[in-house]
């Protein structure tokens, strides 16, 4: 599947802002299963120093700085995909979940999934609230969708309820929240019980197929969960908003141990006052 | 069950060993009182350890701070150092040496490829939840820029198998290193004698050396345009626990001392803000947690703002070089000692020289069992943080002992068990005389071109009876000097003879930071506004000391209170009525004392007066900060009636005529000063505009009172006797207190001297300052003349209060376009996400 991805954003400022630094990460990272044909990002005004880099974690990262007064200031990252997630393995080919634990502790590429990270503190209520979809012995695959399936039927989709700073707790008792909110809850439990689990960052299909049901979280950046299945069976992406096993209709910006490694925009600027922010992103067959 | 800790004097037959004889020798040579007083046996050390706390304290090397509480030294330094011979130093800087070595390399991989992890040769754990372990200083498509660590410091114990033991590294900071050079120059100070015959390795050539290798890290293409790197050491500031040891090293290294709000980013190069313009920095000799570096990239959506943003894209960007690099830290973890010599081997195909203190990483199979067989063997570390302390568990009671192993059972990972050994014990003074003390002792290694060098030398110290070692360095304590002994006296020799390379020629300090500027002209400020303070104080104390009150005099005393109120110095309730002038008393004392206004502005001189120690000269730092403590002291003890005022004012006004005269005598013209005197005829000229104003604020029958006690307040009545021998008429009198420019203490002369320093200044004339301060020149001038001119001279006096204190409102005018002009006052920083912020978080930067 190929597809087109237009993410503005804009800032407006009450005052103008002499110093601004800016660090993005809006461009989609390549995967075996995730071709990037072509991308940009383009800003306004423009800057005075660009730089981009590969991050610790392997994302693409730009950074923008501006050093002259502006009042505005606007980024837009294009770029087109081509996705072919391969089919979720048989159920029954992952290993029991314990298993996958004891191996995560040593393998270098999943071990630091496994530990709690700024944004995700160990959590009791999330690590009894996904305990209830692992039994003891139960392959880990199973206990995911399982898992995957309770968040959608036990939660609603809710916008404005909650922010970035909303924390699991919270999420727990009010029961509401947004996409963010609800692979926060599926990471820090699954870390609870020793399982890697990471924030995945990117985007959704805006427009349901003919027929098909729409989609929520669409209108922004959407965030879902990267679950390990062990050495040999690698990593699977699982979509707790929608109750989906990540295949065709997500876009990949890149991932970390939660929201703050991957946050799509973050800046310092001096001056400005009051801001007001506006993002759009669409995502269509191309 | 521990044997006894070796002692570093005494051998086991009870032989004093060599290298400490020639100490002992100069210790019993020395005078047994260097007073007159008779003193107790064994004197000599205890006087010589009496006379080093003495000149810390006159250094002030215990901060004045905010808040007389916390003056005080916070070290001491102990008379007798810790002698080592060159052997065993020698024996001990290469163990170290190749320490760091493997360390570098732990660090190379740990932000590079990791391959350690992947070999299982370090568990994942001990790096990914290391705290210090830093995400934006690593990148996966390519290696970091060698070399991370440049400094590098460790603790060691000599244990009781006789050898030296490492038990913790210090890969961020090293902190102490300018504590050690310190010691060194102080007992060198007070005690030369101590010296005398011995063979000392010399420190100056390893600073110099460190010098030189901080030049030679500059990015090739710094962009100077110069050969000579610009180094930096950045300190948090002058509230930071370590800021004299920041202030002594920056003068070591000749290197500008800077906060981060000195610097900022373009253009993918660090800058430091001067007065001049933006100066490029090329090295930066961190002594800032790499964490709070950069606020762009460490803290998440609610992080502070401290930092300077895209200083770490700059590093990226080779364009300033951090050392030691952001994230060296992680290597300190505790835990992560068990696992070196294996990673010795693996990495340097060498075994470690240098034994370690036994330690183990908790979350080991087998470890927590041993820890429970006999936990009185053992000390508690925590996994990952170095600097926390560490808790011996033999001091706790059982019931301690059970809860803490319950702690440890429930998440062992989180620490590590290091043996409990006594160090060894060294000679201290101690009470009235020698004792044994434990010794731990730092060393301090820099490396360059991948040769690591030890200053010969170190910072020892005695631990408190129950301290857990291998923390931090505490904020207290008792420090060793650590001598280095030569075997061959023909190396100790000059550092001029040494066979060092030509030193490259160094541009001066340059351009002064405009925080440094800014500091500089509100310590003038603050300092005269104590003087004016206590000026106006003591003018109301002569009234007080006098019987019942003329009629007279109580307008005076009321105009008085009144300038009282004005400076905050009293209340209203406080002001006098004819009866009882012990409200006005009460005030005073009360505006000495805590949160007083004279004790306010004690408090702010002693920070502003740190916060530039380094552009002060040892003396001039001694006689701007201890009088001001002795003052504090005074104002904190009980009332002593008018004679008590009488002399807490006599001190202010000494400690101010004292600092201006060491100022005007002893600073460079250019820079510095100008930016101090420019605060204080600013601060003087609104003081006595405000004065006269109420001085004047009288009927024209009473105006001959008001002008004499504006001749009083302005200093100003024998001037005015012998020019006009005593006939009082007010345009004569308001023209030595207003107009006339050879009047130091009268308005006229603050103008005419703001003028000349900002005609000195480059850029003075921008801003329409200079032709501010010209028609504000004018102004003052007018009035005498129009006095004159008028018919009823009395008359025409009594009406012009209120315009000469609108004065002082011109003043301050003149004052904010100053700041505005020299001091980059910053908008507030604020965080953007991908949510509109709540409330933008407000970046202070500078004095006020």
């Amino acid at each position: 599947m190929r597809w087109r991805i237009r993410h503005a954003t804009a800032y407006r400022y009450a005052e103008p802002v002499d110093i601004a630094t800016h660090m993005l990460h809006l461009s989609p990272r390549a995967l075996p299963q995730q071709q990037v044909l072509w991308d940009r990002v383009a800003c306004a005004p423009e800057p005075a120093r660009v730089a981009s880099d590969i991050d610790h974690f392997g994302n693409r990262v730009t950074w923008l700085f501006l050093d002259r007064p502006h009042a505005r200031f606007e980024v837009v990252a294009e770029a087109e995909i081509e996705v072919a997630f391969p089919p979720p393995p048989p159920v029954g080919a992952s290993l029991p979940w314990e298993e996958v634990a004891r191996a995560a502790a040593r393998d270098a590429g999943a071990a630091e999934f496994t530990l709690p990270s700024p944004l995700l503190p160990e959590h009791a209520g999330a690590r009894d609230y996904v305990a209830q979809s692992f039994w003891p012995g139960r392959p880990l695959l199973a206990g995911l969708l399982d898992l995957n399936a309770r968040i959608r039927r036990d939660f609603t989709f809710r916008a404005g309820v909650t922010s970035i700073g909303t924390t699991v707790g919270q999420l727990l008792a009010q029961r509401a929240g947004v996409c963010q909110d609800f692979s926060q809850l599926m990471i820090c439990g699954l870390r609870g019980l020793g399982l890697p689990a990471r924030y995945v960052s990117g985007y959704i299909r805006t427009r349901p197929p003919p027929g098909g049901a729409a989609r929520l979280g669409a209108d922004q950046s959407h965030a879902w969960v990267g679950a390990w299945l062990g050495p040999a069976l690698g990593w699977i992406d699982l979509d707790p908003t929608n109750d989906l096993v990540v295949q065709e209709e997500h876009v990949v910006l890149g991932w970390g141990r939660d929201f703050n490694d991957i946050s799509p925009l973050r800046g310092i600027i001096l001056g400005g006052g009051q801001h007001a922010l506006e993002v759009s992103v669409d995502l269509s067959p191309a | 069950m521990n044997a006894a800790p070796p002692d570093e004097m005494v051998d086991g037959r009870g032989h004093v060993r060599p290298h400490w004889r020639g100490i002992l020798a100069a210790f019993s040579d020395l005078p047994p009182s260097l007073t007159a007083e008779a003193a107790p046996r064994g004197s000599a050390v205890i006087e010589a350890a009496r006379r080093l706390d003495r000149a810390f304290e006159d250094e002030g090397v215990g901060a004045l701070l905010p808040g007389a509480g916390r003056a005080g030294r916070a070290w001491r330094c102990d008379p007798v150092p810790l002698v080592l011979p060159a052997g065993e130093f020698a024996a001990l800087a290469a163990g170290l040496a190749q320490r760091a070595r493997l360390l570098e390399a732990l660090l190379l991989d740990f932000y590079g490829p990791q391959r350690l992890l992947a070999e299982g040769l370090v568990p994942p754990a001990l790096v990914f939840a290391n705290p210090a372990f830093l995400r934006p200083c690593r990148s996966a498509a390519h290696p970091p820029q060698a070399p991370l660590l440049h400094t590098y410091a460790a603790d060691l114990i000599r244990a009781p198998d006789g050898r030296w033991h490492v038990l913790a590294d210090r890969t961020s900071r090293a902190a102490g290193i300018g504590h050690a050079q310190e010691n060194r120059r102080m007992l060198g100070r007070v005690l030369p004698n101590l010296f005398r015959g011995q063979q000392v390795t010399p420190l100056r050539p390893f600073f110099d050396f460190w010098q030189d290798s901080l030049q030679r890290l500059a990015p090739p293409k710094a962009q100077n345009g110069s050969d000579n790197a610009a180094v930096a050491l950045l300190t948090p500031g002058v509230h930071h626990p370590l800021w004299f040891e920041h202030v002594l090293l920056a003068s070591a290294l000749s290197c500008a001392l800077v906060e981060p709000g000195d610097l900022t980013v373009r253009g993918g190069a660090l800058f430091l803000k001067t007065l001049k313009g933006l100066q490029p920095v090329d090295v930066l000799l961190r002594r800032v947690d790499g964490r709070n570096l950069d606020p762009l990239e460490f803290g998440g959506p609610q992080g502070g703002l401290g930092g300077v943003p895209g200083l770490l894209d700059a590093m990226r960007n080779g364009a300033v070089r951090i050392v030691n690099a952001p994230g060296c830290g992680m290597v300190e973890a505790p835990a992560l000692g068990p696992f070196l010599p294996a990673l010795a081997e693996r990495l340097l195909g060498e075994r470690l020289a240098l034994p370690a203190v036994e330690s183990h990483w908790l979350a080991q199979p087998e470890a927590l069992a041993m820890l429970r067989r006999a936990p009185a063997d053992w000390t508690i570390r925590p996994a990952f943080d170095g600097a926390l302390a560490a808790q011996p568990l033999a001091q706790l009671s059982d019931g301690a002992l059970a809860g803490q192993l319950a702690r440890i059972a429930e998440r062992p990972q989180d620490y590590v068990a290091v043996r409990d050994i006594p160090p060894s014990v060294a000679p201290s003074a101690v009470g009235d005389g020698l004792a044994p003390r434990p010794v731990v002792l730092r060393l301090f290694l820099v490396q360059e071109g991948g040769q690591w060098r030890a200053m010969p030398g170190g910072l020892a110290r005695s631990p408190e009876p129950g301290e857990g070692l291998a923390a931090r360095l505490p904020r207290q304590g008792t420090a060793k000097d650590v001598w280095v002994l030569s075997e061959d006296g023909t190396q100790i020799t000059g550092p001029a003879a040494l066979p060092l390379p030509p030193l490259p020629i160094r541009r001066a300090a340059g351009a002064l930071p405009s925080r440094v500027a800014d500091n500089l002209f509100w310590l003038g400020r603050y300092v005269e506004r104590l003087e004016g303070a206590a000026r106006l104080m003591r003018a109301v104390l002569a009234r007080l000391d006098r019987g019942p009150l003329l009629p007279r005099e109580l307008a005076e005393l009321d105009a008085l209170a009144a300038a009282l109120r004005h400076a905050g110095l009293a209340e209203a309730e406080d002001l006098p009525n004819a009866a009882a002038h012990s409200a006005l008393q009460a005030a005073l004392w009360r505006a000495l004392r805590e949160g007083g206004t004279v004790a306010w502005l004690t408090g702010e001189i002693g920070r502003l007066v740190e916060s530039v120690r380094d552009r002060l000269t040892g003396d001039m730092h001694t006689l701007f900060s201890l009088p001001l403590r002795a003052i504090q002291l005074q104002a904190a003890a009980p009332p002593r009636g008018l004679a008590g005022l009488e002399d807490i004012l006599g001190s202010i006004l000494r400690y101010c005529a004292g600092v201006a005269g060491a100022a005007a005598e002893n600073m460079v013209r250019a820079g510095g000063y100008a930016f101090l005197d420019l605060g204080r005829r600013v601060e003087r000229g609104q003081t006595i505009a405000a004065q006269l104003g109420f001085a004047l604020d009288q009927p024209a029958s009473r105006i001959e009172g008001g002008l004499r006690l504006a001749l009083e307040l302005c200093d100003s009545v024998i001037t005015y006797r012998s020019r006009y021998l005593g006939v009082l008429q007010p345009a004569p009198a308001l023209d030595l207190v207003l107009a006339d420019p050879g009047n130091p203490r009268g308005l006229g002369y603050q103008l005419a001297a703001l003028r000349r320093r900002l005609t000195d200044l480059e850029g003075g004339d921008e801003a329409g300052l200079l032709p501010a301060v010209e028609a504000l020149i004018d102004t003052v001038d007018a009035i005498p003349r129009a006095l004159l001119a008028a018919g009823d001279q009395a008359q025409a006096a009594a009406r012009l209060a209120p315009r000469i204190a609108a004065l002082e409102a011109d003043m301050a005018a003149i004052s904010d376009a100053i700041a505005r002009r020299f001091f980059a006052l910053l908008p507030p920083a604020q965080r953007l996400g991908v949510e509109p912020a709540a409330e933008p978080a407000v970046l202070f930067w500078g004095a006020a």
